[in-house]
């Protein structure tokens, strides 16, 4: 059983539409970023964050009434599975330093004032004071450039050529950059689970990469006459078949964690999804056409460069 | 299961033979080996893992996060200027009786910083000798600076400021561990955390009463002994007797009078006569009227100081002082020896709470609340059906596909990937890894990178195929080329996770481990063990044609 046969695409002569769709992407994600602003999880944000489990089938509006009174404009929905009668009370006000529990203990306090009928028989939370947010949110965006950095170095020195790094890297970024569009599209939270996701996804799409770009070093020292665009368009279909299978399986992996995951995990599973798809479709119209457009530019320049995976 | 195969030391050492020997088998060429090795270590694996879950009273072998299991994660800031605070008090008090015992005379001597202290008014004739003691005393640790008219600045150094923060953390780590060990927690964290090193994990597994937990981590619990000079109503009638301030050996606290509400206030000596870590013991005891009471022993250094010194001060009143309050004020009636005991309006827990707290040690320094996290039981549980039930799905979906697109080959690749599976558990198991609901995920993510393996080798072996080859040459020629992508491959996941492992915060950190581990268990069994099973089947056999 064969899914294509032969497959003989030419996907670097279509390179440039498929850029102009990563750039329209991004541009659509960075202005849906900038106008809606990034919606951090509580433990970026700082704030408390409550998951009540009730005795019987809570009501939303009953439980925001008794909650707005002691934390205005918190927000109140339900939790996971309807049947599992479970509400998260997220408040945004910072939990003042000297006594972090305050605002949760009030919420608890109210509720079992004027919603007593209805006692709580478990409750987790989860609070950030506002120093440990802030400091996260920066290692974050650290963590992932030097992540980034780290694997273009590795790249580099493999395929003795630094374009080969900063080809996949950007590959990298690109994913990253579209699905932080999506997630604040569907209006998914950046929790520390999401930011895993992130991390994760761009070492899948530089896994991804580094499979092609591998098998163009075995196809350049087979085939030494060729021209390197011809070479490079042919590894991509050589592997073709290896991408769709894979990223393919790993992509109904993900979906089944998003599905059936759960409501901590579905963030997660969402960043997975989006993830697969754009690192499958960045290593064939991103990472490879950044390769091709460097050493043709240098042949342009007039000097016969000859690359050197 | 043999209960000998489940204590710690046979099965490490059982998994460290059957490592040996996979290493064995690895370097030798004959397949013979390869089976021995390989199954062995297979089969260790699974005995390491079993039960994977607690059964009938037996623990689980892999251990389950706060995510999973409910319970507490806190990340606490220790206040270091609390410490160094109470470096500089100690040399100032130094400084103050070595000028009294050499009979300097000189104005004040006090704080004026978190790491430094002041000298003022020495008497001009003595200024030298002032000089030489604080180098004496303090030339080490701290630099002595001259400002002219007898007064000198004396700063803590960069270096020792550093040491003292750095033994803080550390005794407060200590002293948080003997106390989550008197709440009877089973495997709990507590560990140094943050960029600045001034932070503390604390993860309480299994524990629900945050509260409890919340105040017995929190209290600071010095305790001290200190002869009171004076006691009043309130602290302006205190004051009259000295001259309307408090001198500077002294403090003023308040305390519980005989009327409920009122509170009584007391002019403390600074100096403490006993403290906390003179201790030997501390429990819940029973007064005369059977109210609860702290009872404590004082060790056979403390004894025979204690015991000289309130011989000479009968007739006085002694505070017992536990973190800026004093919990009674006796009358000493005759010489005290080590058995000793605090009363106050305690209920029985707060008796109980309080002297596990006092055995366990004083914190060096005051613990604010940075982060707090709390997970019910049935939360967890939810997490774990939802994250296993998508492991399965995910599972079951790819065994489908694999058997169905490769055929016989596929079967081999399932093979492969349950190894994966059970090497990636072992490993958990065996290094005490935490599996989370992030780790749950990362599992999942190993099956598909472990497919990506197979799948990558299947179809180049395919492809040799197709140029003509042979079978044997093709599956030879399909595992030499896939290998060095592999390594690029992992190599390259790996340096992602390991900036995951970074992150340091409980579930993330357990998501990068299972990564981790999952990537090398995979090139393992997608790879090598994958390779030996076509070895194997093909034999000595001349085949013409692979079902793949």
């Amino acid at each position: 059983m064969e899914i294509i046969k032969n497959p003989n695409y030419d996907f670097l002569g279509k390179a440039k539409y498929f850029v102009a769709l990563s750039l329209f992407f991004i541009a659509s994600g960075i202005a849906v970023m900038a106008l809606r602003g990034i919606a951090y999880g509580v433990e970026f944000s700082g704030g408390t964050q409550l998951i009540l489990h009730f005795q019987n089938p809570p009501e939303v509006d009953k439980i925001r009434h008794a909650v707005d009174a002691q934390a205005p404009g918190a927000m109140i929905q339900t939790y996971g599975d309807p049947k599992a009668n479970k509400v998260l009370v997220r408040i945004g006000q910072a939990a003042p330093e000297s006594d972090l529990d305050a605002p949760a203990r009030g919420v608890r306090e109210a509720l079992a004032r004027s919603y007593g009928q209805n006692p709580i028989l478990e409750s987790s939370s989860e609070i950030v004071g506002p120093i440990v947010g802030a400091e996260l949110r920066q290692k974050a965006v650290w963590l992932t450039v030097l992540g980034l950095l780290a694997q273009l170095i590795y790249i580099a020195a493999r395929f003795k050529g630094g374009i080969w790094g900063v080809a996949a890297a950007v590959a990298g970024l690109h994913d990253i950059l579209i699905c932080l569009g999506f997630l604040t599209f569907f209006r998914f939270e950046i929790t520390l689970n999401v930011i895993a996701a992130l991390l994760t996804l761009v070492g899948y799409s530089v896994n991804d990469t580094i499979v092609v770009f591998d098998r163009v070093r075995e196809n350049l020292g087979k085939r030494r006459k060729d021209p390197l665009p011809k070479i490079l368009n042919d590894s991509m279909n050589q592997t073709l078949t290896r991408t769709l299978i894979s990223n393919g399986t790993t992509f109904l992996s993900v979906l089944g964690l998003y599905l059936f995951g759960g409501e901590v995990l579905r963030g997660f599973g969402f960043t997975m999804v989006i993830g697969i798809l754009v690192g499958t479709y960045s290593t064939l119209f991103i990472a490879l056409p950044i390769v091709n457009w460097w050493y043709g530019r240098q042949e342009r320049a007039g000097a016969p460069a000859k690359a050197t995976a | 299961m043999p209960p000998a195969l489940q204590n710690p030391i046979t099965l490490w050492l059982l998994l460290t033979a059957a490592l040996a020997g996979l290493v064995y088998a690895f370097m030798r060429p004959e397949l013979r080996w390869k089976a021995i090795g390989y199954g062995s270590f297979l089969l260790a694996c699974a005995v390491a893992v079993w039960p994977p879950y607690e059964r009938d009273g037996v623990p689980g072998k892999i251990h389950l996060g706060l995510d999973l299991r409910g319970g507490i994660h806190l990340v606490l800031q220790v206040v270091l200027e609390d410490a160094l605070n109470a470096t500089v008090d100690d040399a100032v008090t130094t400084a103050r009786d070595q000028a009294t015992r050499k009979g300097i005379q000189f104005g004040a001597v006090q704080r004026v910083s978190p790491t430094s202290f002041s000298v003022e008014g020495t008497e001009p004739a003595r200024v030298k000798d002032m000089r030489d003691l604080l180098r004496d005393f303090f030339g080490r640790s701290y630099e002595v600076r001259e400002a002219g008219e007898g007064k000198f600045t004396v700063q803590m150094t960069d270096l020792y400021a550093r040491q003292v923060k750095e033994q803080t953390v550390q005794e407060a780590i200590r002293t948080l561990e003997r106390r989550v060990n008197a709440l009877g927690v089973a495997e709990p964290v507590i560990a140094a955390t943050g960029n600045r090193g001034d932070q503390i994990l604390v993860q309480l597994p299994g524990v629900t009463d945050v509260e409890q937990a919340k105040r017995i981590i929190k209290t600071t619990a010095q305790l001290s002994l200190r002869l009171v000079e004076n006691s009043a109503a309130s602290p302006e009638t205190l004051l009259q007797g000295v001259g309307g301030k408090v001198p500077d050996n002294m403090e003023m606290m308040s305390g519980p009078s005989d009327t409920p509400g009122q509170p009584t206030y007391f002019l403390l000596r600074k100096e403490a006569m006993i403290t906390g870590r003179d201790l030997k013991s501390a429990r819940v005891g029973v007064d005369e009227s059977n109210r609860p009471q702290i009872n404590f022993a004082l060790n056979a250094l403390a004894t025979d100081k204690f015991s000289r010194e309130t011989a000479r001060s009968i007739g006085r009143q002694l505070a017992i002082v536990l973190d800026g309050t004093v919990y009674s004020a006796p009358v000493i009636q005759s010489k005290l020896g080590s058995e000793n005991r605090i009363t106050g309006r305690f209920t029985t827990q707060e008796a109980d709470e309080l002297s596990k707290i006092l055995k366990a040690g004083a914190l060096p320094a005051t613990l604010k609340y940075l982060q707090q996290l709390t997970v019910g039981a049935s939360l967890g549980r939810d997490s774990i059906r939802a994250g296993v039930t998508a492991a399965a799905a995910g599972m079951a979906f790819i065994v489908i596909f694999m058997l169905v697109y490769y055929r016989l080959s596929g079967l081999n690749a399932v093979v492969a990937l349950a190894a994966n599976l059970l090497i990636l558990l072992a490993a958990m198991a065996y290094t005490n890894a935490t599996l989370t609901l992030p780790g749950i995920a990362g599992v999942i993510l190993t099956i598909g990178v472990g497919v990506d393996t197979n799948v990558l080798v299947f179809e180049r072996i395919r492809e040799e195929l197709r140029n003509g080859k042979t079978v044997r040459v093709a599956i030879q020629n399909g595992f030499d080329r896939v290998l060095i992508t592999i390594i690029d491959t992992h190599a390259t996941a790996i340096i992602a996770a390991l900036f995951l492992f970074t992150f340091g915060t409980g579930p993330i950190k357990g998501f990068a481990v299972t990564l981790v581990i999952g990537l090398v268990a995979n090139v393992f069994a997608s790879y090598f063990v994958s390779r030996f099973l076509f070895e194997w089947v093909l034999g000595k056999r001349h085949v013409e044609s692979l079902s793949i």
